[in-house]
């Protein structure tokens, strides 16, 4: 599959870009609490210093110069406005994942937070997805290792700062293989949702948890799975544990699949290498009206869910429906506003309701190994969940270590007990870290 | 190097205070600061959400001031002398000195109300002036607008330091509204024959007391505290 070229001219040239086809939800539905966005942080072995990260923010930023936008509103659309800016270096609040003043004439649409060993990068969806953030983060922390008097051979998997910008990093990866006529994937009916009380605002807490890969791994080839199938059978499992302990029988009825989102890195499967949104989800399920499962059948039901789910034919139906629906000339001539109104309508009624819970999984961190002696970890802090789902989670892998973190905007961490229970239950060794 | 005590950075010698958190550090010269208003990511939004109500302002006071000019040219056209223009230019001025208040005082109660209530009464005071020989104002302007603002008072305080915002307040603001009704017939009644015969406020606190009572009957037993924002939110 090659599809269409869209995107010609540099950005400095266009002095502008369309929002790409995920991004376009974001402006009509964030807000204080729900952010839209999504922070990766790297735990190096020394404390930052602030003059080369400063320095190393500079270089990185004009070897990303697609990300030096601002959000502008036009009359249909929302649009991205070519601005020069450097994102803001600030320190780290008590609560990650704030929300971005993204409306406000020319402010950056990404931070870098620092604090003692940590560098990260706050990206709000807008602008791009984990995979296109990733990169950036691992051009900055070479750059930022250069500038502190590392010396690094390889450069394998790293943007370097002085390689040539291709315009296919700017693309918009859903229009250029977006095909005509393809059906539309199936309904779905409404999931059913943690019954937990939501926090007082601020609401966001996090989890964070290091997770033995190894032990992971062995456990994981005995069922024949991956570790994606594997840890979404466990959310699912502890789902149905909440589910089965919850008293109100007449919820229980109405509502009784339980379906998680996973987010599924689109450039894996297609040949892009747009640094914009280019994820969609595979949705899998088990629908408790049928009766209860056990953690064995659940994680074989995951296993095809995940493996016919992200097959390229299918979730190609989801890329279709989505750019299918902007392309309507019904839609795009209404004026902005109402476009906005009614795609925070559509959100709150339908998008929101679809699915029990949320993980994305970065996957393996690649980078050099000079690179990788000079850092502890890596952490992705998911976006905050919207107060239907209640509960998010991410994960990354470093070396010999999965680090899970659940964003929760809820009172009760029942869920996270039953997840990690389950895992040391298995004979996985888990370590809750300290929330900074 | 030194560090910062707040952030754990490493930081260049001749820096004075951190330039993520503006802790001091204490050295001799400044190279890099930034606006205090940077130091958080929250801090962007806060000083966002001001420069929305700023240029809210602004556009008011523009739109405000041409009314002001086009209601005076017109009147003076067609009448050579200001007669209804003088009451339409003092409303527009008071309610934009009152939209100032919110914008501008954004939240400070106690700025607020009192500086409304001395809009409106000095509003209430031009009208009555404007139109002689009626002599309304002591009468009932000031009495009845003063009532309105206590009744007002007392629901911001309640809304203010109650644990849960629920239909309680409801029920409360529905009590003192039926208040503010016989007070002003009392005014009323004092202004046009000197004698209170109350009627009219009587029934309107004998209908609102029971809708106040299922109220909290609703918020304190059936509801558990039910927040009002989350029940009327669209």
């Amino acid at each position: 599959m090659k599809g269409k070229r869209i995107e010609t001219k540099s950005i400095q040239e266009i002095g502008w870009l369309k929002l790409d086809n995920a991004a376009k939800l974001f402006p009509a539905i964030m807000s204080g609490e729900l952010t839209s966005v999504f922070r990766i942080t790297a735990f190096l072995k020394k404390p930052v210093r602030f003059s080369a990260i400063k320095e190393a923010v500079g270089i990185t930023s004009r070897r990303f110069p697609y990300f030096s936008v601002s959000l502008g509103s036009g009359l249909f659309w929302y649009y991205l406005e070519y601005n020069q800016k450097l994102p803001r270096i600030q320190t780290e609040e008590k609560i990650p994942c704030t929300a971005f003043a993204a409306k406000r004439k020319n402010e950056p649409l990404y931070r870098i937070l620092v604090k003692e060993n940590r560098i990260s990068v706050e990206f709000i969806h807008i602008l791009t997805d984990g995979g296109g953030a990733f990169e950036y983060l691992k051009s900055l922390l070479y750059t930022y290792f250069i500038l502190t008097g590392n010396t690094i051979h390889s450069t394998e998997g790293i943007m370097l700062p002085e390689s040539p910008i291709a315009e296919e990093e700017m693309e918009d990866g859903y229009k250029r293989f977006f095909r005509k006529n393809t059906p539309p994937p199936g309904k779905l009916i409404k999931a059913w949702h943690l019954p937990f009380i939501l926090n007082e605002k601020p609401r966001l807490n996090v989890i964070r948890s290091e997770i033995d890969l190894k032990k992971l791994l062995e456990l994981t080839r005995g069922y024949n799975a991956t570790v994606t199938e594997y840890l979404v059978s466990v959310y699912l499992y502890s789902l149905q544990k909440i589910y089965l302990e919850e008293k109100e029988e007449v919820k229980k009825q109405k509502r009784g699949v339980l379906r998680i989102e996973v987010p599924v890195n689109m450039r894996k499967k297609l040949p892009s290498i747009t640094m914009r949104n280019f994820s969609l989800f595979v949705l899998p399920e088990i629908d408790l009206r049928l009766g209860i499962y056990s953690f064995e059948e659940i994680l074989k039901i995951v296993n095809y869910q995940l493996q016919t789910g992200a097959d390229i034919k299918q979730i190609g139906r989801f890329l279709s429906q989505n750019v299918g629906h902007e392309k309507s000339p019904f839609i795009r001539v209404l004026p902005l506003f109402i476009k906005s109104m009614a795609i925070s309508a559509v959100y709150r009624r339908l998008g929101s309701n679809q699915c029990s819970g949320i993980m994305t999984n970065l996957g393996v961190v690649k980078i050099p190994e000079e690179m990788e002696d000079l850092i502890d970890s890596f952490e992705v802090v998911p976006t905050p969940p919207n107060t239907h789902v209640k509960i998010s989670c991410a994960m990354v892998t470093f070396r010999n270590q999965l680090r899970l973190d659940f964003g929760n905007i809820s009172r009760s961490t029942r869920f996270e007990m039953h997840f990690l229970k389950h895992l040391t239950e298995a004979g996985v060794p888990v370590k809750i870290l300290i929330n900074n | 190097m030194s560090y910062c005590a707040n952030c754990g950075v490493e930081l260049d010698k001749d820096l004075i205070s951190c330039p993520l958190c503006g802790f001091s550090i204490g050295k001799a010269t400044v190279s890099e600061t930034n606006n205090h208003s940077e130091y958080y990511p929250s801090d962007i939004i806060l000083a966002h959400k001001k420069e929305s109500r700023r240029h809210i302002w602004e556009l008011t006071g523009i739109i405000s001031f041409s009314g002001i000019v086009v209601c005076t040219i017109v009147d003076f056209v067609i009448h050579k002398s200001l007669g209804w223009s003088l009451f339409a230019d003092t409303s527009i001025i008071a309610a934009w000195i009152c939209l100032t208040l919110v914008l501008l005082a954004f939240r400070k109660y106690f700025i607020i109300i009192p500086g409304m209530l001395l809009t409106i009464l000095t509003m209430l005071f031009l009208f009555d002036l404007f139109s002689p020989p009626v002599n309304w104002f002591y009468g009932i302007g000031l009495p009845v607008t003063i009532a309105l603002f206590v009744a007002i008072s007392i629901i911001t305080i309640l809304w203010k330091v109650a644990h849960f915002r629920g239909f309680n307040i409801l029920a409360i603001a529905f009590l003192v509204l039926s208040g503010f009704c016989i007070v002003s017939e009392v005014f009323i009644d004092k202004y046009l024959s000197d004698k209170v015969d109350i009627r009219w406020s009587a029934i309107v606190a004998v209908s609102i007391l029971p809708i106040a009572l299922v109220l909290l009957f609703i918020h304190y037993r059936m509801k558990k505290g039910k927040r009002l924002d989350s029940y009327f939110h669209l």
